[in-house]
């Protein structure tokens, strides 16, 4: 394997694309074989690594210099101080922020505050996504080797649950507990599967790793097939995910080409094949039996449960089904321990939980940090307070299984435990961070929009009633809505909660429900008075 | 068996039953829509919904299977509420408008559903917005604007019909029931089977023949069989006024389960010929309106004035015809007066060989419809399934989804080759030489499980006699030969031995479909010569309201004196001398062997007019006329010859 | 207490339930004795007192403005209001239009109708009332007993009137609830 010096990464975000990102490599490539050091250097173009107002970036280790905005022209300078001569050309540097992508991670905080940690991104956008060696040397496949080679599958579902792991998706459900139910589900074959559909609006913590280590889903993917008993994997990567296909399609050639896929892996009788399946741009088939059907190449509609898919799964075989963050959490905890897992987080809810901070805050972008920490301080110190200094007022906590969180509660532990006392959802990892000139009314319309349109129409009360809740609000923020109208929203919302077939219809009238809780005055007062308080819903007189 | 108490009611049900058919095996009622007894439970209508002590939510009854001391209320407020709630959302979403819909006033579910639960009003309007409306089909009318979304149309097309042509597009609430990929439903791959129909609980989908003609459930049922081909498919004929309302396959029905093809639900919709009302005689050279008497006594004259036991009488059958007309025929033509030059409108043409192979081995061969549905692969040689039996057809297109192996070995395009795992045309050479190609690939893969002389190294010298390279004929025998339950399907009667010397080698079942009703009980009665008008000086010709082959109009022209019992005027009608009006199937009843030997009876639905007589009626009378009695001994004359199935 | 007094009124509608009252035969007698029928468009007054009716009963769904106006004036000046009928419950057969914009359905019925020659015309005078999307009733007011059915039998409105003059809130169920 080559030694390399010196790594250079190019983000390649749209937005870096769009400035200029691929000529910046082009210039790079050329620059580093003109000054020789192509033996000596590696160039990768690495996926979103954030701070899009600096794009593109070009980051340099193992110094952690991050140089931004680049243009073509500056490379060959860049390049001669830098790479060659080995000085850091500070006037190009991207304004200091220590917050997003790897630079966090890499500078030690000081202070009382929580830093940021990292376990699940540990390695993405640090190490070449397409190398399964740069991989290897940042531990890559230890866990692995070490499961197969000195654990029984019992000890895996011991330290998982020791560890206290719990579903990253959105339910929070005890992995290995989990684990253990497929593993006795009774059936030869099995299947197991990672849930990287992630579409909840809002979040896009998955891609990160699995656009920046793909290898590890692979690895944690085996480790689980190996657990329960299956031979065979499927990874359901978001339509719009190309890039995270693409990569994940090469890592799994690499795998085979290197033994840690295909037949007898380790020299054991253990076999696991893996397959890339993309979505075809539904939401629903992030849940985890549209996933199922999807993949058996039905319409994405959600099964009646029970049965559940660890019993009756893909083509009724006993499967399991993880989320990318869970499963990135499996190898640093069977090659740490337990013990070393639950020193992150709050006992109830070990480990870490990435974020993707979002609205009205200075810095956006994504965030790895121990559960447990609250709002407010995701707020003041990694999305660096609000912007224009405005107040706070409320979060969405990404997608069907989030909630709307006032700023009563933003000094609630951000926990499962702590959350679900507090009547609100951890969802699936995105703070959608509003300020006082959100209006409620608009904000619940345009969510309750998004269900509308996203419910598979499998069954009557989600199908319907996201419709008649949107005609409502619509109502509603064109000043036609009638008092009657709340207590309407309040049935539909319930039996929505009752009735439907799965997390989305039970769950899409919860911001209803939220607004109607902590801001009714707000929504009555588009009724009696026709006015929309923060002056942005049309109030145009029209009904539908 | 597993205890559970629903409403406080301690039942015990077998292991993985759902939570509604349990309740329903105990005589309690949960109201549903999507629900549908042949269906998948597909849990999408949410009107089933029942407590389940310890759930968080409400539980859909039709997709929770039992466990052991499950405690289950289905009669709570939050019950209660929750159905009035679910009708709510369902009459806001479109435009059920019942004053102007066909079925409502008893066959609306979705109607029935809400007095049930005592809807006075609909709380939440609908915002009448229109949905499309598909009146492009020729039998059936799709119209959006009434459909709830159960898919229990989509199910059945797909699971009992395998046709998969409705389904249904895009999604939330803008989700529609389309054909294929959104055409028109008359330009879809529709196969106008109307199981569709006969499964939608509202006025989404209905037949354009039976539309306003009046309601099932006010319509008198008869519960008989369809003679349209010889699977014999069980059906209920709705009748109002002794007029034809519609035709619906009988769910309870053991060959098919409810599910009927085009020919039997629409085909007597359309009476497309002119009856014929009254006896006629020809008089002066001219068909002139006869009494039965007259036209009885003209028949004897002319059946007198030929020569007994001699081929001077050519006597014809439909094979649409009960045993006990196809009986009371042979007694009469054979039996008294001696003819020779008997058999029926087919001629053995579907069952010659295959008797011939029972009574040369003196045992059954074929096997049941049942082994078709529990097959694992299917051959389907040389049988057209799509438009001929096409209920066979069903059956077969539904399990390929299922994972049941299709191989189609035939000469031409068959439909069914898109849906094959494998499809065979040979180019040249005899079917006994494409059938020793795929014994030589069975044994060269190691998958026979019977003997045979053809030897591994055979295969290239076999497969290129038929145009074809081995390797297709290896695919192929893998497809068929590595289930353990084969069943190959054949038509025609080309039964020839080697299929079924090649069954014995993979150890499958053969079903051949015959051709009408009737078939396999004439080639029991020996009812099966070729046709031959030769010799004949008079012509006795049992149509009823089959059809007769161009080459017989043609053949009969030139038999001096001619007698033809039907339903319908024709060309054999407009020529003959003597014309006996003649009862159609749904006006007669009697006994029918199908294809797998099933012994079924059919019922009258309709009565007839007057002056017309079943066959048998007149059949019977003419034998008195000419001084015979004959004798009721059907079942003993099925019975007289080893047959290709096992009769039951 | 005296006899409750009732106001009837027809709106978008075909008069078939009002038929279908005057089809309970000698009844009317009984229901004359048990109420103080007051404005009905089968009446001499047509308007319900100012000072307020106990019973008011509306056929037909709400289509124009003056259906609309007579709805509410209806609805302010009784106690309890009855929907009689399929329009008035849901909208019914005049509730067809609203899949139509009321341009076509008036161009429809003025102009294009085969009945109507080149002179026709959609009408334009300002004194009539505006036309709108046709309207269950309780869309437009609070109803408090729906009666549907195309029209409700008579021994169903028999029924409703009865319990009414007696006080008591009609449950329509059984053979009673039909909605065609």
């Amino acid at each position: 394997m080559k030694a390399f010096r010196s790594m250079v990464l190019v983000s390649s975000d749209p937005l870096s694309i769009e400035r200029g990102a691929n000529e910046v490599y082009q210039v790079l490539q050329k620059e580093i074989k003109g000054f020789g050091l192509q033996d000596e250097i590696s160039l990768t173009m690495v996926g979103d690594v954030g701070r899009h107002d600096s794009s593109p970036l070009v980051i340099v280790y193992p110094e952690a210099v991050v140089y931004g905005p680049v243009k073509p022209e500056d490379v060959h300078f860049l390049v001669e101080e830098h790479l060659y001569k080995g000085r850091i050309a500070s006037e190009f540097q991207a304004p200091a922020r220590e917050l997003t992508g790897r630079i966090a991670w890499l500078s030690a905080r000081k202070g009382t505050l929580p830093a940021e940690q990292r376990i699940v991104l540990e390695r993405a956008g640090i190490i070449d996504p397409d190398s399964i060696d740069d991989y290897l040397i940042h531990d890559g496949y230890q866990a692995l080797v070490k499961a197969l080679t000195e654990m029984k599958p019992a000890d895996i579902f011991t330290v998982l649950e020791k560890s206290g792991l719990r579903g990253r998706g959105g339910a929070g459900f005890p992995t290995g507990s989990k684990w253990k139910f497929v593993a006795k589900a009774p059936g030869n074959k099995k299947y197991v599967i990672c849930n990287a559909d992630e579409s909840e609006p809002g979040t896009f913590k998955d891609r990160l790793i699995l656009e920046g280590d793909p290898h590890s889903i692979i690895e944690a993917l085996t480790i689980a097939a190996y657990a329960v008993g299956a031979d065979e994997g499927y990874i359901y990567i978001r339509g719009e995910y190309g890039l995270a296909q693409e990569r994940l399609s090469k890592a799994i050639e690499q795998a085979h080409e290197m033994g840690f896929l295909g037949k007898n892996l380790m020299g054991t009788d253990f076999n696991f094949e893996l397959h890339v399946h993309g979505g075809a741009g539904a939401y629903i088939c992030g849940e985890e039996t549209a996933l199922i059907e999807s993949i058996e190449g039905k319409r994405g509609e959600p099964r009646a449960r029970p049965p559940y898919p660890t019993t009756h799964g893909l083509w009724g075989k006993p499967t399991l089904v993880n989320n990318v963050e869970t499963l990135a959490n499996v190898p640093p905890i069977l090659r740490h321990g337990a013990e070393w897992y639950r020193s992150f987080g709050t006992p109830s809810s070990p480990g870490t939980k990435v974020y993707t901070i979002l609205g009205n805050v200075n810095v956006t972008g994504l965030i790895e940090v121990p559960m447990g920490i609250t709002l407010r301080e995701v707020i003041s110190i990694y999305a660096k307070g609000m912007k224009h200094g405005a107040a706070f007022k409320l979060a969405q906590t990404g997608g069907s299984s989030g909630s709307i969180i006032p700023a009563s509660l933003q000094d609630t532990p951000m926990d499962f435990d702590s959350f679900s006392k507090a009547g609100v959802a951890l969802g699936s990892g995105a703070l959608l961070i509003c300020d006082e000139e959100t209006c409620v009314v608009d904000l619940a319309k345009s969510l309750v929009n998004f269900f509308r349109k996203e419910s598979c129409g499998k069954c009557n009360p989600c199908r319907i009633g996201t419709q008649r809740i949107y005609e409502i609000l619509t109502n509603i923020s064109e000043g036609t809505g009638r008092m009657s109208d709340l207590d309407d929203l309040k049935v539909l919302n319930e039996n929505l909660y009752q009735l439907s077939n799965c997390g989305l219809g039970q769950t899409a009238g919860a911001p209803i429900r939220d607004i109607l809780n902590y801001f009714r005055a707000e929504v009555e007062a588009h009724i009696r008075l026709k006015v929309c308080p923060m002056g942005i819903c049309p109030m145009s007189g029209k009904k539908i | 068996m597993v205890t559970v108490t629903i409403d406080s009611k301690q039942i015990e049900v077998p292991e993985g039953t759902t939570v509604l058919r349990a309740a329903q095996s105990s005589g309690i009622h949960i109201p549903t829509l999507c629900d549908h007894p042949k269906l998948t439970p597909y849990g999408g209508c949410r009107l089933c919904l029942v407590e389940v002590e310890g759930a968080r939510t409400l539980q859909p009854s039709c997709t929770m299977p039992v466990s052991n001391n499950m405690v289950i209320h289905t009669d709570t407020q939050k019950v209660l509420d929750a159905r009035k709630f679910v009708l709510t959302l369902i009459f806001s979403e479109r435009n059920h408008f019942c004053p102007y819909c066909q079925v409502s006033g008893g066959d609306c579910e979705l109607q029935n559903s809400a007095y049930d639960e005592g809807m006075t009003h609909w709380p939440l309007s609908p915002n009448f917005q229109p949905y499309p409306v598909d009146a492009s089909h020729p039998y059936i009318i799709m119209e959006n604007n009434r459909c709830i979304l159960c898919r229990r149309c989509v199910r059945a097309c797909g699971e009992l019909v395998g046709n998969y042509t409705l389904g249904f597009e895009e999604r939330g609430a803008k989700s529609l029931l389309v054909a294929d990929t959104g055409v028109a439903l008359g330009e879809s791959t529709c196969i106008s089977c109307g199981t569709c129909v006969q499964v939608c609980p509202t006025g989404a989908l209905i037949d354009r023949w039976s539309a306003y003609h009046g309601h099932d459930t006010q319509a008198d049922t008869t519960q008989t069989i369809c003679v349209g081909c010889s699977v014999g498919c069980g059906i209920d004929v709705l009748t109002r006024d002794n007029n034809l309302v519609k035709i619906n396959g009988n769910w309870d029905a053991e060959i098919n389960g409810g599910v009927i093809c085009k020919l039997g639900r629409f085909d007597a919709m359309e009476e497309k010929c002119d009856r014929i009302a009254t006896p006629l005689v020809r008089k002066d050279g001219a068909l002139k309106a006869a009494t039965w008497e007259e036209a009885i006594a003209a028949a004897a004259n002319g059946l007198k004035s030929a020569g007994m036991n001699s081929a001077e009488i050519a006597a014809v059958i439909s094979t649409r015809q009960p045993v006990e007309t196809l009986s009371a025929f042979k007694q009469l033509f054979g039996g008294k007066l001696g003819s020779t030059n008997l058999t029926t409108l087919e001629e053995g043409e579907f069952t010659r060989s295959t008797a011939k192979l029972a009574e040369e081995s003196g045992k059954a061969f074929e096997g049941k419809l049942a082994d078709l549905k529990a097959a694992d692969s299917i051959l389907v040689l040389g049988a057209d399934l799509v438009s001929y039996h096409e209920v066979v057809g069903f059956f077969t297109k539904r399990a390929v989804p299922a994972g049941t192996k299709l191989l189609v070995v035939d000469t031409k395009e068959n439909e069914l080759d898109r849906l094959a795992n494998k499809a065979l045309k040979a180019g040249k050479g005899s079917i006994e030489d494409t059938l020793n190609a795929l014994t030589a690939a069975v044994v060269k893969l190691g998958l026979a499980k019977g003997k045979t002389a053809v030897k591994a190294g055979d295969l290239d010298a076999l497969a290129s006699k038929t145009g074809l390279k081995s390797e297709e004929y290896l695919d192929a025998a893998f497809v068929i030969a590595s289930g353990e339950k084969p069943v190959i399907l054949v038509e025609n009667g080309v039964l020839p031995a080697a299929i079924a010397d090649f069954a014995e080698l993979i150890d499958a079942r053969i079903i051949s479909v015959k051709g009408n009703a009737n078939s396999l009980a004439a080639s029991q009665l020996k009812l099966e010569n070729p046709l031959n008008f030769k010799a004949s000086k008079v012509a006795f010709i049992v149509l009823g309201d089959d059809d007769a082959s161009q080459k017989m109009i043609k053949d009969v022209e030139k038999v001096p004196f001619k007698i033809v019992q039907a339903t319908y005027a024709s060309a054999l009608t407009a020529n003959a001398d003597v014309v006996l009006p003649s009862t159609n199937w749904l006006e007669q009843g009697g006994h029918y062997l199908n294809l797998d030997g099933h012994l079924q009876q059919a019922h009258r639905a309709i009565t007839p007019a007057e002056e017309i007589m079943t066959a048998e009626e007149s059949l019977t009378a003419l034998a008195s006329k000419l001084g015979f009695t004959l004798e009721n001994s059907w079942e003993k004359e099925l019975q007289q010859r080893v047959s290709s199935v096992v009769l039951e | 207490m005296g006899k409750p007094k009732v106001s009837t009124d027809w709106l978008a509608g075909c008069a078939g339930c009002h038929m279908s009252l005057l089809d309970m035969d000698e009844r009317l007698a009984t229901v004359l004795e048990l109420a103080d029928l007051r404005s009905s468009p089968i009446t001499d007054l047509k308007e319900p007192d100012e000072s307020g009716v106990d019973v008011g009963i509306l056929e037909g769904g709400i289509n124009n403005s003056a259906n609309k106006e007579v709805a509410e004036r209806m609805r302010s000046r009784c106690k309890i209001l009855v929907a009689l009928g399929d329009c008035a419950v849901f909208g019914g057969v005049p509730a067809m239009r609203n899949f139509f914009t009321i341009e076509e359905s008036l161009r429809r019925a003025y102009v294009e109708a085969e009945s109507v020659d080149e002179s026709g015309k959609i009408p334009d005078d300002p004194e009539l009332a505006v036309p709108m999307k046709v309207h269950a009733l309780q869309d437009i007011v609070p109803v408090d007993v729906f009666v549907p059915g195309c029209p409700p039998d008579a021994d169903t409105i028999f029924y409703v009137l009865a319990e009414l003059a007696q006080g008591r809130i009609p449950e329509i169920k059984g053979d009673k609830l039909h909605w065609h």
